[in-house]
């Protein structure tokens, strides 16, 4: 409250005083409401924002992560770089494939060797079929936070059959450990390129029942057109990536722009919209998934059929002193690592660039003014994955 | 290249679309896997590692099985984990082995195992493999602890479903 | 429970079970048959049509089937059996368990999973035991500054009031607990309680996240109790009667879903917002205000409130099948004698078994319907609600009712019938 506002105030009060009327003084805290949608939230997942609200708009929210921050990191500089798979591809369990990959990549810079072209294909369909993984889990969380509890339940049955395969590819349902420095640990086994292309023609029809159920369900359109507007400007200017980007209308794919080991020979399209709003944002994953079909489709008839896949180096590789960094789009958006290294079999300092938490930038720019039933559509489609952001 | 028309449904063709895709279900078959009665097949025998060639054979990864006739005591998977799990430690065994001279030999501990599998990629002589076996859990932490002479017995797991799919859907059978 | 149990001996368990009858006997003979001569002594023994029900007639009909019909058929017509047992909160606290399975079954094959499974030899069918066990053994907690005798009472309340309403249904001719002449005002009037009573719940639990839900929850009962009520206004002028048996009656030649169709779409679509079911959960929104005024229930007080749902559930799907599509009027199919030339006594009356059949096959073809959009819609915003509920079905209920009003002053339906 101003000091001018203070002495208006008290000049009424004493004339109504005076006139033997009673006035109360509604300060501006007395209106609002502290809400702390925190980690014990069915909302949230491992992370808490603070939100005033007014009535049912939000003025305020202050985002709060940190609470699964296990030094990630720091970690890394104590083992050496084949050591460190394990345990880098925690940080977000459902897609490890695209979180060592990038590392695999910033490695393989630092030592100079080059993976060889079987070895590439299968990283890259590895990489694709985790896509789907991460986007159908993410699209399951999305359904029942709307209270959509059908489009919980598909989704997350249909992921089983890409964890189907990557089980038989790598061996573990989550945490693959599949992505190593040198290519990838083990060849497909027998039989793989037919099952993944009847698995994926199958998911390609229940794609449109997705879009019957939910997309086009004029109450989920209700509830998400026109809500949470992130211009194209603003988008640039807070350093969003990933899919909340090609939703405002940038197309932009790091798998276009600086394409890695064999994506430049695949021929797809980068998938974007440009009404900028929460529909879009929960649209553009959708189309991701479509367009990874396709993707995985020609990796597959592009793949030769015989080769290496692993390079075979010393057991405690090291590389020349240096730097190397290195970028790939995984389900939220550019995952980079920067990787320093002084000629030793450990890193000196390993940076995780997530998408993650650039994203959450975008939080209270897009919530403050919203109302509260818009919370969990914004929250969601903003691709926030807690546990990778604190690392 | 945008999609350039979302064409916007009317409501009613919308609800009544979404109602005829959630009715077409009811005819579809379920997907569950009735997990202690139907249990996965997984693919060959568990992964192994080829130290000659460098690259690892595709199967699941459970729990670890060690041929005695073949393991050197050289301990580099108990060094190899140190940087991950600490789960390996080598004790003592009492039988004696051409090969083993140090008569020391890996121990598991399954309460921190992480079943990266990269202990086996570091053993050279075709000693330390990983099974199909993955059901391990026990009353106390002690008996998680899994003896070289409890590694190396062989498991015995038989999974026999798949995923299958036809016209009336996808199942587990 | 955190302990280990301790280890089973069959001796021990026989010697439960010995001390456990020991001490029923002792009881029994000590406290309870003098408790029984002493209220004997001061309350006469029950006529049971015209003999007294003493325990040696008792026991003797125990002994001969043919002699209880008169006294089964006694008790069938008191007051007390229809209120508590059949046409009332027996009937739907049954019908309201068997929605409850079934909706669980129902939604996961919509989903393709399996739903309740092992409790019960056949697909889970004593699923609903288990949980109720559950919830009976559970701790109830109180959060602190609540207010407790409400946070107790309301509860219960919720149940007795939506029991109260399963007394106005008419189930089969001549069968309902209460024959009122108002009868559709005094069902509007019971439902109209339970804003009241989230609202009570909300404010006693002392929690953010209630509090908003329970303000949440009365804006949207609130809301839909208009259209609710106007869409039943078209079902009075067209039988000329507010008791909810002649409404019933007067559907002999059509239901009144021919001529009503949009009423009955504007009272289905206000009954889904007045049970508070998906699309219209706002009240619990999960992921946006925990639980909404259910936050703060747990063990049995949760257990009742899902009672009092289920049972308004089946209240409001009755009250639509008997306003719009006709109760218990459907072609005989059950024969006029079981036993063919029998001449004794007998409590099998034909129309009323075939009333019954026909009154809960479309109860649960209702039920079926109002289960349906949980599978199919996501939750709509409370801004949209609103809309909906103040504009739209408004409007649409007033365009029934005018259509009707044409016809019955255009002379082509009367009050029971056509011309």
């Amino acid at each position: 409250m101003s000091k001018e506002y203070d002495r208006e105030f008290e000049k009424k009060f004493q004339e109504t005083t005076r006139l033997g009327l009673e006035v109360v003084k509604e300060s501006e805290e007395d209106r609002l409401m502290t809400l702390s949608v925190g980690p014990q939230h069915p909302g949230s997942g491992h992370f808490r924002f603070t939100i005033k609200v007014d009535g049912d708009y939000i003025v305020y929210c202050d985002p709060d992560p940190g609470y699964v921050h296990r030094g990630e990191e720091k970690m890394s500089e104590y083992r050496n770089f084949i050591q460190n798979i394990p345990h880098l591809e925690r940080p977000v369990i459902h897609d490890s494939t695209n979180i060592t990959y990038s590392y695999s990549l910033a490695v393989e810079e630092l030592l100079g060797v080059e993976v060889p072209r079987r070895g590439q294909f299968i990283r890259a369909i590895a990489s694709e079929l985790n896509r789907q993984v991460y986007t159908l889990y993410w699209l399951a969380i999305y359904g029942i936070f709307l209270g959509h509890s059908t489009m919980f339940m598909w989704p997350a049955g249909d992921r089983e059959l890409f964890i189907d395969l990557l089980t038989a590819l790598s061996g573990a349902r989550v945490t693959h450990a599949y992505n190593i420095p040198g290519g990838v640990r083990n060849d497909a086994p027998d039989g793989f390129k037919e099952k993944c292309l009847q698995y994926v023609k199958y998911f390609e029809k229940r794609l449109v029942e997705y879009e019957d159920i939910f997309y086009n369900n004029p109450l989920f359109r209700q509830r998400t057109e026109n809500v949470g507007v992130l211009t194209k400007e603003d988008a640039i200017n807070l350093g969003v990536t990933g899919s909340v980007l090609r939703a405002s209308g940038i197309p932009h794919d790091i798998r276009k722009v600086e394409p890695y080991d064999v994506y430049d020979e695949i021929d797809f399209k980068v998938q974007y919209m440009k009404t900028c709003d929460s529909f879009a944002r929960a649209y553009v994953p959708f189309l991701d998934m479509r367009e990874s079909c396709n993707i995985i489709k020609q990796l597959l008839d592009k793949m030769p059929d015989s080769g290496e896949v692993r390079l075979k180096l010393q057991s405690n590789p090291k590389g020349q002193p240096g730097e190397s960094y290195k970028r790939v789009e995984s389900g939220r958006g550019a995952l980079g690592y920067y990787i320093v290294s002084d000629g030793s079999p450990k890193p000196y300092r390993v940076k995780i660039s997530v998408g993650s938490f650039r994203n959450i930038l975008a939080l209270p720019h897009l919530l403050v003014g919203s109302k509260l039933g818009d919370m969990p559509s914004i929250y969601w489609a903003l691709n926030y994955w807690p546990v990778e952001a604190d690392r | 290249m945008a999609p350039s028309i979302i064409k916007k449904k009317k409501t009613a063709t919308g609800f009544i679309k979404a109602i005829e895709s959630g009715s077409k279900h009811l005819l579809l078959k379920r997907f569950t896997l009735r997990f202690p009665e139907q249990k996965l097949k997984f693919v060959g025998d568990g992964y192994q590692f080829d130290p000659k060639r460098g690259v690892g054979i595709a199967g699941a990864r459970g729990r670890h099985i060690l041929f005695h006739e073949k393991c050197t005591g050289c301990q580099l998977c108990a060094i190899t984990c140190e940087g991950i799990a600490e789960a390996i430690g080598m004790v003592k065994i009492t039988e004696k082995w051409k090969q083993n001279k140090k008569g020391i030999m890996p121990q598991i501990d399954y309460g921190k195992c992480v079943f990266c599998g990269l202990c086996v990629d570091a053993c050279p002589f075709y000693a330390l493999f990983m099974t199909n076996d993955f059901e391990l859990s026990s009353f106390t932490k002690e008996h998680l602890i899994y003896t070289p002479a409890q590694l190396a017995v062989k498991p015995k797991y038989d999974g026999s479903v798949d995923i299958k799919i036809d016209k009336r859907g996808a199942w587990h059978g | 429970m955190a302990t280990a149990p301790k280890e089973f001996r069959f001796g021990n368990f026989v010697a439960s079970i010995v001390w456990l009858v020991f001490w029923i006997l002792v009881i029994v003979t000590l406290v309870v048959l003098p408790l029984i001569f002493v209220i004997l002594f001061f309350v006469p023994l029950p006529y049971a049509g015209d003999e007294v029900l003493t325990p040696y007639l008792f026991f003797s009909m125990m002994v001969d089937p043919t002699r209880t019909v008169p006294i089964i058929d006694f008790l069938i017509h008191t007051d007390l059996f229809r209120a508590a047992i059949f046409p009332g909160f027996a009937y739907a606290a049954i019908i309201a368990a068997a929605t409850i399975y079934i909706e669980r079954k129902f939604l996961a094959k919509m989903q393709l999973r399996t739903g309740p499974l092992y409790a019960g030899r056949f697909e889970g069918i004593l699923q609903l035991i288990a949980d109720g066990f559950k919830l009976i053994s559970k701790e109830v907690i109180i959060p602190s500054g609540a207010d407790k005798p409400l946070f107790w009472a309301t509860p219960v309340i919720f149940v007795a009031t939506a029991a109260a309403a399963t007394a106005l249904i008419p189930v089969a001719p001549g069968w309902v607990a209460s024959n009122l002449d108002v009868g559709i005002l005094a069902i509007f009037a019971i439902l109209g309680f339970f804003p009241l009573l989230a609202l009570l719940f909300s404010w006693a639990s002392n929690s953010k996240y209630p509090f908003i839900g329970g303000l949440r929850a009365l804006h949207q009962l609130i809301a839909f109790e208009i259209p609710f009520i106007l869409s039943a206004l078209p079902i009075v002028l067209l039988s000329g009667s507010l008791n909810l048996s002649e409404m019933v009656e007067s559907q002999y030649l059509f239901w009144f879903f021919a001529v009503a169709p949009i009423s009955a779409f504007v009272f289905y679509i206000s009954s889904l917002a007045e049970l508070e079911r998906v699309p219209f959960d706002l009240p619990e929104a999960e992921s946006e205000i925990v639980a909404g005024w259910l936050t703060e229930t747990s063990g049995m007080i949760y257990g009742l409130i899902q009672l009092g749902t289920y049972v308004k559930l089946y209240v409001l799907a009755a009250l639509f099948v008997v306003l719009f599509l006709g109760g218990w009027m459907g072609p005989q199919i059950f024969p006029q004698e079981l036993i063919p030339n029998y001449t004794g006594e007998k409590i099998y009356n034909a129309t009323v078994v075939n009333g019954i059949f026909w009154f809960t096959l479309k109860t649960f073809g209702m039920i079926m319907l109002i289960l349906l959009p949980r599978g199919i819609n996501p939750r709509i915003r409370i801004d949209i609600l609103l809309h909906t509920g103040w504009y739209k079905l408004i409007v649409l209920a007033f365009i029934n009712i005018f259509i009707v009003l044409t016809l019955i002053y255009g002379g082509i339906i009367t009050p029971g019938g056509l011309q």
